[in-house]
């Protein structure tokens, strides 16, 4: 009998049985390739800064430097191990020629420093993960430009100037633990010690990278204030270990989490199916679970032969899931593999992935478990007597038909079903609901990125063009030359100059600190502030994300600089979010303090109609070598890999919601035709059409439908934004607002589950022909 | 009299899995005039409820003509003849079969929004006078699991007839219920022919078949006898003759 059962049970449910197993397979292979990915990740990550001996703290100098001073301060702070000073030539865009090419890369938002091998540490590493060496003649290019540019072995790279031409063979690719990520936007290109030297000759302006590898990363804060109030160079940004390991990652990253929460959702998926089957199962087997328990049968019995079906179905499912997962991980980790290499295979990666999904495993049984202690309930007398397990108690007086004025009958009657068996259609309504969710959240996500204020969340204002000036000798002139030209220009709507220089000012231990404040008028161009506003007077000063947390210091807090050897109190009006630059800023209304000034910058809007590219060839051209950048661009270039990738994982969402959609649609709609068979009989008897109930099929399917949208929308614009910005917090944006696209949104994709969702049933309720009274008599 | 159905060499065979016939109905001929009651008897299995499903369009003839109204509806398609059924024919079953989610009133209503014929106003009216007739007015608006299996059966009447169908089809309308509501349930079933409207009932009790105008005898599939008991009159106090009538018939039948 137990036999004869099981095998009932699976001809009656092979659908459903089927879709449980894909439901616990599909979640299975994304955990073991999400938790793969994150083991993959970490390794590959841990290799690459072995292997290239990544430094631990790197000052950006552009300018003269000391390297005596330097010697001195290294032999006297007793937490580096060795430093080393990186020479750089900074080639500009508009003299540099990728492949065959014969435009250069004005555009591009890069910095192109042309560097030797290193001696010490700081390798730069080829696809193999050695360390590059490169003959005369021969250059290794950054794998960012490789994927940007089409590269290949063997193309060609041109440096060129006015008078002068050097000409590169591409024999290999950088991965540089440094600048890998293309939010980072200085890229390195390893060239030979002779080319270096000719390049230098032509390029007189070199900046460098004072690099320091500590003996214990955990003094990495006090080495910092260290270096930070010495006199030593500093005009650049300042790096270090943790920010590398956080870039690197986190591209990958986010897919990872991307994909073990789709695989998450999964399993809840699968256990409302088992939840949906097992009682459904129950309810039909109520009589002969009362039988069998009247014949002496233990009710453990009973509860065992179910369980062990769904052990079963998990088992097979779960491994099948893993192995499947060896063939797709390639997919996910090509990305990881290209930038970061590979490492050894360790033990952890074959490990954590098996780990994980007997994770699934577990809980789709216990879940079963759960379910079946409702067999205590279940008595002998109540089971032969009624032969339901408590049926859901309709309340047919609400929405009565006869006091209904509207409408069509059918649409009505699907309404009316939904609304009073609502518990039936749960199922149905969560995964709807799950469906939107995983549609809708990457979608914005995708749309938050590529729109143009994104750029707020790295700090940067939304302006149409962007001028950057390095530091060179004569950079106070060229800088008003420049702000002369653009008052000048009658294209120009309203632009803003800022200055970026160090100020002093009194740490928390009383101690003197420099700090990179931009200075400018913050009212013209809008930034996206956390907390608070711009500095708008004298006394103001607002705080990069990194900074305010570093410091401690919040909204109306104070901070005392050193101005001219006076102190002035600045209370903080404002907390702003900031990727570029390690992190670390701040603005407020200064004196431009000359002499330690890092970079200018002039934002701009252009009058309507006049043209962003060809403004910016004009500007390239009248301001070189400044670096002229147009925000979309820069967005583009800053974050084309992430958007890639995302839309990659957008396009397999959608995808995987559809199927979803689809395959439980038309599950759930057989299983109702089954279980509804006799009503739709009787309304067949009396003059209802095929149509006329599939019509309120499909009324069922769309209501449930529509509300699942509404809900899964609500909570992917709040619930899913916020855990996108737990996310964006690893890089320092640590609120994201969704930029949605309404038409994407909120009208082609609810449409296109519709329409989805409409076929489905209407097909799947093409069965509904061979129901009839004649055949209801058993 | 006008005929209103018409059997002619109405053969019926289910198909059983792949090499497995069977046939039911071999060749019925039979035909009913506008207004008459009629019954059907025969033993079980004889496959009195696949002719009634047969000849009404609920189920598909294998072969032979069913003209009903003058009309062969053997080749209709399934939206005409739902539209006939919806229209001209209203049905009740043993078991009784109403839509669970909807209220008493709605049930009856129901296939009269569906038609569309008149106004909903004109309706629940009409709706309320039937339910008055059958003595459950004040049910209207309860839940089908709040009334008794007789009063339900009257439910499944009124909704029969509240299209105002040419026939009335009955399979064993009473046979759930005991003999006190059976006999009710007769009485309203009489009165409605009485009132014009062609019945015909699939029925075991002779004291139901008693009170008809004419009843076939089914037998493995084929109508093998017929007895004309002429159109029953309560005023007449003859169910007594008529049932013994009927019983010595049957016996000689075999039943
Ligand atoms: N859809 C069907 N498929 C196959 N066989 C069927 C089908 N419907 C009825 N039968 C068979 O046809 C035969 C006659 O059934 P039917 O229900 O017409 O008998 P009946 O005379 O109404 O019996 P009862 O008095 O018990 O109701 C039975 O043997 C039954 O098994
Ligand atoms: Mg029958």
């Amino acid at each position: 009998m137990l036999i004869k059962m099981l095998k009932k049970d699976y001809n009656r449910k092979k659908s459903i049985t089927i879709t449980l197993f894909f439901f616990i397979m599909l979640s299975a292979l994304l955990v073991a390739s999400g938790s793969n990915m994150i083991v993959e990740l970490s390794n590959s990550l841990q290799t690459l800064f072995t292997k290239s001996n990544t430094p631990h703290f790197v000052q950006m100098h552009a300018g003269e430097i000391n390297q005596s001073e330097i010697d001195a301060f290294t032999s006297e702070n007793r937490h580096v191990k060795s430093q080393q000073t990186v020479e750089m030539i900074n080639v500009g865009g508009s003299n540099l020629y990728l492949g065959d090419s014969s435009t250069p890369e004005v555009s591009s938002v890069m910095d192109h420093y042309f560097v030797r091998k290193n001696d010490s540490f700081d390798f730069l590493l080829d696809l193999e993960s050695e360390v590059i060496e490169v003959d005369s003649g021969e250059i290794a290019v950054p794998i960012y430009n490789m994927q940007q540019n089409n590269l290949e072995i063997g193309d060609n790279v041109r440096v060129a100037g006015e008078d002068f031409e050097m000409k590169f063979t591409v024999v290999d690719f950088v991965r540089d633990a440094q600048m890998n990520p293309s939010i980072i936007n200085s890229k390195r290109f390893v060239v030979n010690e002779e080319d270096f030297a000719m390049l230098q000759r032509n390029f007189g302006e070199s900046e460098y990278l004072i690099e320091f590898l500590l003996t214990d990363l955990d003094q990495l804060t006090d080495f910092r204030n260290a270096y930070q109030s010495s006199n030593l160079p500093m005009a650049g940004p300042s790096v270090d270990f943790p920010l590398f390991q956080t870039l690197n990652g986190l591209t990958d990253g986010i897919v990872a989490v991307v994909v073990i929460l789709v695989s998450l959702l999964l399993i809840l998926l699968a256990i409302l199916c088992i939840r949906f089957t097992l009682l459904a199962a129950m309810e039909e087997d109520y009589r002969e679970i009362g039988i069998m328990k009247a014949i002496g049968i233990e009710q453990n019995a009973i509860k065992k032969l179910y369980l062990w079906k769904y052990v079963i179905i998990a088992a097979i499912a779960s491994i099948t899931g893993y192995l499947l997962s060896l063939f797709i991980n390639p997919l996910f980790t090509g990305n990881i593999m290209l930038y970061l290499g590979t490492a050894e295979k360790s033990m952890l990666l074959s490990v954590i992935p098996i780990l994980a999904v007997s994770l699934v495993f577990l809980i789709v049984v216990s879940y079963c478990m759960l379910v079946l202690r409702r067999f205590n309930k279940i008595t002998v007398v109540k089971a032969l007597r009624s032969g339901n397990i408590g049926d859901v108690q309709t309340r047919v007086t609400f929405l009565a038909l006869s006091k209904n004025r509207l409408g069509n009958i059918n649409i009505f009657l699907g309404v009316k079903d939904v609304f009073q068996r609502f518990k039936i259609y749960l199922l149905l309504f969560f995964v709807f609901l799950v469906c939107a969710f995983i549609m809708i959240v990457p979608i914005n996500l995708l749309r938050t990125i590529q729109s143009p204020s994104f750029s707020t969340y790295m700090g940067i204002e939304q302006s149409d063009i962007r001028i950057d000036l390095q530091l060179s000798d004569d950079i106070n002139q060229d800088f008003n030359n420049m702000l002369d030209y653009i008052e000048n220009d009658r294209d120009v709507e309203q632009f803003s100059p800022m200055v970026t220089s160090l100020y002093e000012f009194i740490n928390s231990d009383r101690n003197l600190e420099k700090m990179a404040i931009e200075t400018g008028d913050y009212s013209i161009f809008s930034l996206k502030y956390l907390e608070g506003s711009p500095p708008l007077n004298e006394n103001e000063i607002a705080l990069s994300y990194l900074n305010s947390s570093e410091l401690s210091k919040g909204i109306g807090d104070n901070l005392m600089l050193i101005l001219d050897g006076d102190t002035r109190e600045m209370v903080v009006s404002g907390i702003f979010q900031d990727v570029t630059n390690g992190g670390r800023t701040a603005k407020a209304m200064l004196p431009i303090n000359e002499e330690a000034a890092l970079w200018y910058e002039v934002s701009l809007n252009l009058k309507p109609g006049v043209s962003i590219n060809e403004k910016m060839v004009e500007y390239s051209n009248a301001f070189y070598p400044a670096k002229v950048t147009d925000l979309e661009g820069y967005l583009t270039d800053t974050f084309g890999n992430t958007i890639d990738q995302l839309r990659l994982v957008t396009i397999l969402a959608i995808m995987i919601a559809l199927f979803i959609a689809v395959l439980i649609t038309a599950l759930f709609t057989r299983m109702l035709i089954a279980k509804d068979s006799q009503q739709i009989a009787v309304m067949k008897s009396i003059g209802f059409t095929l149509n006329d109930i599939r019509l309120q099929y499909a009324t069922r399917t769309m209501s449930v439908l529509i509300i699942g949208i509404i809900l899964g929308t609500i909570i992917a614009n709040t619930i899913g934004e916020q855990l996108v910005s737990v996310f964006m917090s690893l890089m320092g944006a640590s609120k994201i607002e969704f930029v949605i696209d309404p038409m994407l949104a909120y009208f082609l994709f609810p449409l296109l589950l519709m329409i989805t969702v409409t076929i489905t049933t209407l097909r799947s309720t093409a069965s509904i022909k061979n129901t009839s009274i004649a055949e209801m008599r058993a | 009299m006008e005929t209103i159905l018409e059997a002619k060499d109405v053969s019926k065979t289910f198909v059983i899995g792949d090499n497995n016939q069977q046939t039911i109905l071999k060749s019925i001929n039979m035909q009913m005039k506008k207004g008459e009651m009629v019954a059907v008897m025969g033993p079980s299995g004889s496959g009195k409820s696949t002719l009634l499903y047969n000849i009404s369009g609920m189920d598909r003839v294998t072969s032979g003509s069913v003209r009903f109204n003058n009309r062969e509806i053997s080749s209709l398609s399934e939206k005409n003849l739902s539209n006939i059924r919806l229209n001209r024919m209203g049905f009740i079953f043993q078991d009784i079969y109403l839509l669970k989610n909807l209220s008493i009133f709605d049930n009856i209503v129901l296939s009269a929004y569906l038609a569309k014929n008149e106004s909903r106003d004109k309706i629940n009216q009409r709706a309320l006078e039937l339910m008055k007739k059958m003595g459950i007015a004040e049910l209207a608006n309860h839940d089908i699991t709040q009334a008794s299996g007789g009063q339900l059966q009257r439910v499944a009447i009124c909704r029969a007839l509240i299209n105002q169908p040419d026939i009335v089809f009955g399979d064993e309308p009473t046979g759930a219920l005991n003999s006190k509501a059976a006999a009710d349930i007769m009485k309203i079933l009489a009165e409605i022919n009485e009132a014009g409207t062609t019945i015909m009932l699939v029925t075991h009790d002779v004291k139901i078949a008693a009170k008809t105008e004419r009843v076939f005898y089914m037998l493995d599939g084929n109508i093998v006898g017929e007895n004309q008991l002429g159109k029953y009159k309560e005023s007449n106090n003859d169910s007594q003759i008529r049932e013994e009538i009927l019983s010595n018939w049957l016996r000689k039948m075999d039943f």
